[in-house]
């Protein structure tokens, strides 16, 4: 058996109960390492020996535990073979509990560490113990007349003579965290640091439930003192285009949201719900060291570049089926999901498109761009479109077209793709493409 | 008789059957003295070499720029400028062959604030497909810089594409430092002004077009002996290649030719300036 204790820091004058909010946090936190996690007096105790092996041998799994449990405000988590030993452990400030033979570790260990012996330590201390080995040699009996039998089960069971009985933790059904900030938060950025404790304990209880999250809701309540517009508190909702669990990632994205977020009041109080959560498909740990990948994904990062410049920026091109050049392709979300490919256009196209046509000056009959240009190729006809309708009811126009298309050569701008409109009296001239 | 595989290259034996052979070997046998080991060898440098330290590179597509670029393309974990005179003049001519490599394998190219609309019907021609293209379109210096500095330090893309005609010097030292975490080609273009700017972008290129279906580069700085000329590259945008007839192959005769009619309508030498660029030697 190896039991780990996990204790958090303690706020001055804070009196820690069973339950205490961020404790049931912790444990929940604490669920994905295990399913053996129990809540004893102030500390979170966990089993971990079945789970070594998943989580890669003893040292990686006490080094991800130290490190994540850190977010999470993780004071020190203690290793022993039993509960006990690991809250006593943990209690006297000793991380390693492995390192020695138990009853040798143990028996150094002052009185208090263990709170049935701690009741107690007066009298002890009154005939001569200061440690538990001194409580351990008194004979039993009279221990177990003196001091009643809790204390004897107690040190039987950190010794891991006697059989320790837990309540285990479950696993909640719903997602949601309260945080009480330290002080008031005036601006909205500042709430990323606060809550960036409560995605950690989401992504613990996403892990444990093997699922992933794609929306999630960081609300906060004003506090007492505001003015009366400012209303009871916001929420704010962070969506993401994959089910994830991604620490970094959802906090990345929460991040450049709270950036574009004012608060209407100060803030004195946080709390996040998992909204939608979805069963995340594991990948499976490889035999074979594969090619490890640096970084983020692709979509990952656009979507956090949409989340800071906004979606409509953010574009990936679709081909539709047009011959008119303006809507042969047309630029949409990077997020939303790609149609099938359409069949390309064969004939030559430009490489670059201005955004609209620009009108091209002439002189003795010749169109000119940055100098006289040189007719190569053309022309190329593209007509009409007269069903295609745009602009409001009433007042509409169509994209009907009627053009000659001429590559151009500039001796500045390189080869051109202009076009010779037909429609009207007037002949007119117009660069529409570069090949560049 | 030999049987082990020697260390390093022992000089050949002195009875050589064939007195023809020997005469070929002879300039080796004066080098002997010289030669290193072959992993010491491959650790130093000549003056005259092009410099090595660049090991992860996409290859240009035309084997004479190849030649010319340390390790033998475009390098990977590394910033590279390309200047042009104005912009949208070859970018995707140049830098095409090498993209379709990336999109080949997969993996998207990502273009951050480019000065027009690029379009795919005409870049497909080139290789590049709509599934791996995507555009970020970002109007101020400062979010196309912070936009550039998130996709390089998140290694996500195959290759990125940035316009950044304002960056400040500093501002590109930092890209390169991140640019060393990024597996892809990072290119930045820029006006050729900058040429007189300081940058810390190991590889400068200066870009332009010739008239007769050519690109023409000039390194302006890279890893090794300074680059003199120009090197002459054959390219073909946007799939003009199949309307190609013998005569539009040289359309600066054209032009030449149209002058020539033209000084003559005028019945005097042309005042114009000759219609060559002027081009940096």
């Amino acid at each position: 058996m190896l039991w780990a204790a996990l204790l958090l820091e303690s706020h001055p004058g804070a009196t820690p109960t069973h339950d205490d909010e961020q404790l049931r946090g912790l444990a929940t936190w604490a669920l994905q390492w295990s399913p053996r996690v129990a809540i004893t007096e102030e500390a979170v105790v966990i089993e971990v020996e079945a789970s070594l092996r998943l989580f890669g041998g003893r040292t990686r799994l006490r080094e991800r535990i130290r490190i994540e449990g850190a977010e999470l405000g993780l004071a020190i988590a203690a290793w022993a073979p039993t509960s006990l030993a690991a809250l006593a452990f943990a209690r006297a400030g000793h991380e390693d509990g492995l390192s020695r033979p138990l009853e040798v570790a143990l028996d150094a260990m002052p009185l208090e560490v263990l709170s049935a012996v701690g009741a107690h330590h007066h009298t002890l201390a009154r005939i001569g113990c200061k440690t538990l080995g001194d409580v351990r040699r008194l004979p039993r009996g009279g221990v177990s007349r003196r001091f009643g039998k809790e204390l004897l089960g107690a040190l039987d069971q950190a010794y891991g003579i006697k059989r320790e009985v837990h309540r285990w933790e479950t696993i909640p059904e719903t997602f949601s965290a309260r945080l009480e900030l330290m002080s008031r938060v005036d601006l909205a950025p500042a709430l990323a640091f606060s809550s960036r404790r409560l995605l950690a304990q989401m992504c613990g209880w996403l892990a444990a439930r093997h699922a992933g999250v794609n929306a999630f809701t960081l609300h906060w309540l004003h506090d007492s003192m505001r003015s009366k517009e400012a209303g009871p508190g916001g929420a704010l909702t962070v969506r993401t285009g994959e089910f994830t669990r991604n620490l970094e990632h959802l906090w990345r994205l929460l991040n450049e949201n709270l950036n574009k977020t004012t608060l209407l009041a100060a803030v004195g109080e946080i709390s996040l719900t998992a909204d939608h959560v979805e069963p995340l498909e594991e990948r499976s740990a490889s035999l074979l060291p594969d090619t490890v990948r640096q970084g983020q994904s692709l979509r990952e990062v656009l979507e956090r570049i949409a989340a800071r410049i906004g979606p409509e920026n953010v574009l990936r091109p679709v081909m539709t089926e047009d011959h008119r050049i303006e809507w042969a392709q047309v630029w949409k979300p990077a997020e939303e999901k790609q149609p099938r490919q359409t069949s390309a256009i064969e004939t030559p196209q430009p490489t670059w498109m201005l955004p609209s046509p620009l009108r091209l000056a002439v002189k003795k009959e010749r169109p000119q761009y940055q100098g006289t240009l040189q007719m190569l190729i053309g022309p190329h006809r593209v007509e009409s479109g007269w069903w295609d309708r745009m602009g409001e009811p009433g007042a509409e126009t169509t994209k009907h077209v009627e053009r000659d298309y001429y590559v151009a050569l500039s001796e500045h701008a390189g080869p051109l793709w202009i076009f010779l409109e037909r429609r009207g009296d007037d002949l007119a001239w117009y660069l529409h493409g570069i090949f560049a | 008789m030999h049987v082990s595989l020697p260390l390093w290259p022992e000089p050949p034996p002195p009875a050589s059957p064939h007195p023809s052979q020997a005469a070929v070997e002879q300039p080796e046998d004066e080098a002997a003295p010289l030669r290193l080991p072959r992993h010491v060898e491959a650790a130093v440098w000549r003056g005259s070499e092009l410099g090595s330290p660049v090991t992860e590179v996409v290859s240009t597509g035309w084997a004479a720029l190849d030649a010319e670029l340390p390790g033998g393309g475009w390098p990977c974990r590394s910033v590279s400028e390309v200047l042009q005179p104005q912009p949208t003049l070859c970018e995707w001519r140049l830098l095409a062959p090498a993209l379709r490599a990336i999109v080949a394998r997969g993996q998207t190219v990502v273009v951050v604030g480019p000065p027009k609309i690029p379009h795919l019907p005409g870049l497909r021609h080139s290789g590049l497909e709509d599934h791996h293209f995507v555009l970020v379109q970002a109007e101020t210096p400062s979010r196309r810089l912070w936009t550039t500095e998130t996709l390089v330090k998140a290694n996500a893309c195959g290759a990125l594409l940035a316009w950044l005609p304002q960056a400040r010097p500093e501002e590109l030292r930092r890209l390169q430092v991140c640019a060393a975490a990024c597996e892809g080609p990072v290119i930045l273009f820029r006006p050729e002004a900058a040429q007189f700017e300081p940058s810390a972008a190991p590889l400068r290129l200066q870009a332009t077009f010739g008239l007769d279906w050519q690109l023409r580069v000039h390194i302006l700085k890279r890893k090794g002996p300074v680059h003199e000329g120009e090197i002459h590259l054959p390219s073909i945008p946007g799939g003009l290649e199949a309307v190609m007839t013998p005569r539009l192959r040289h359309p600066s005769r054209l032009i030449a030719s149209r002058e020539r009619e033209r000084a003559d309508a005028l019945g005097s030498a042309s005042t114009r300036e000759p219609s060559r660029r002027h081009t940096h030697a």
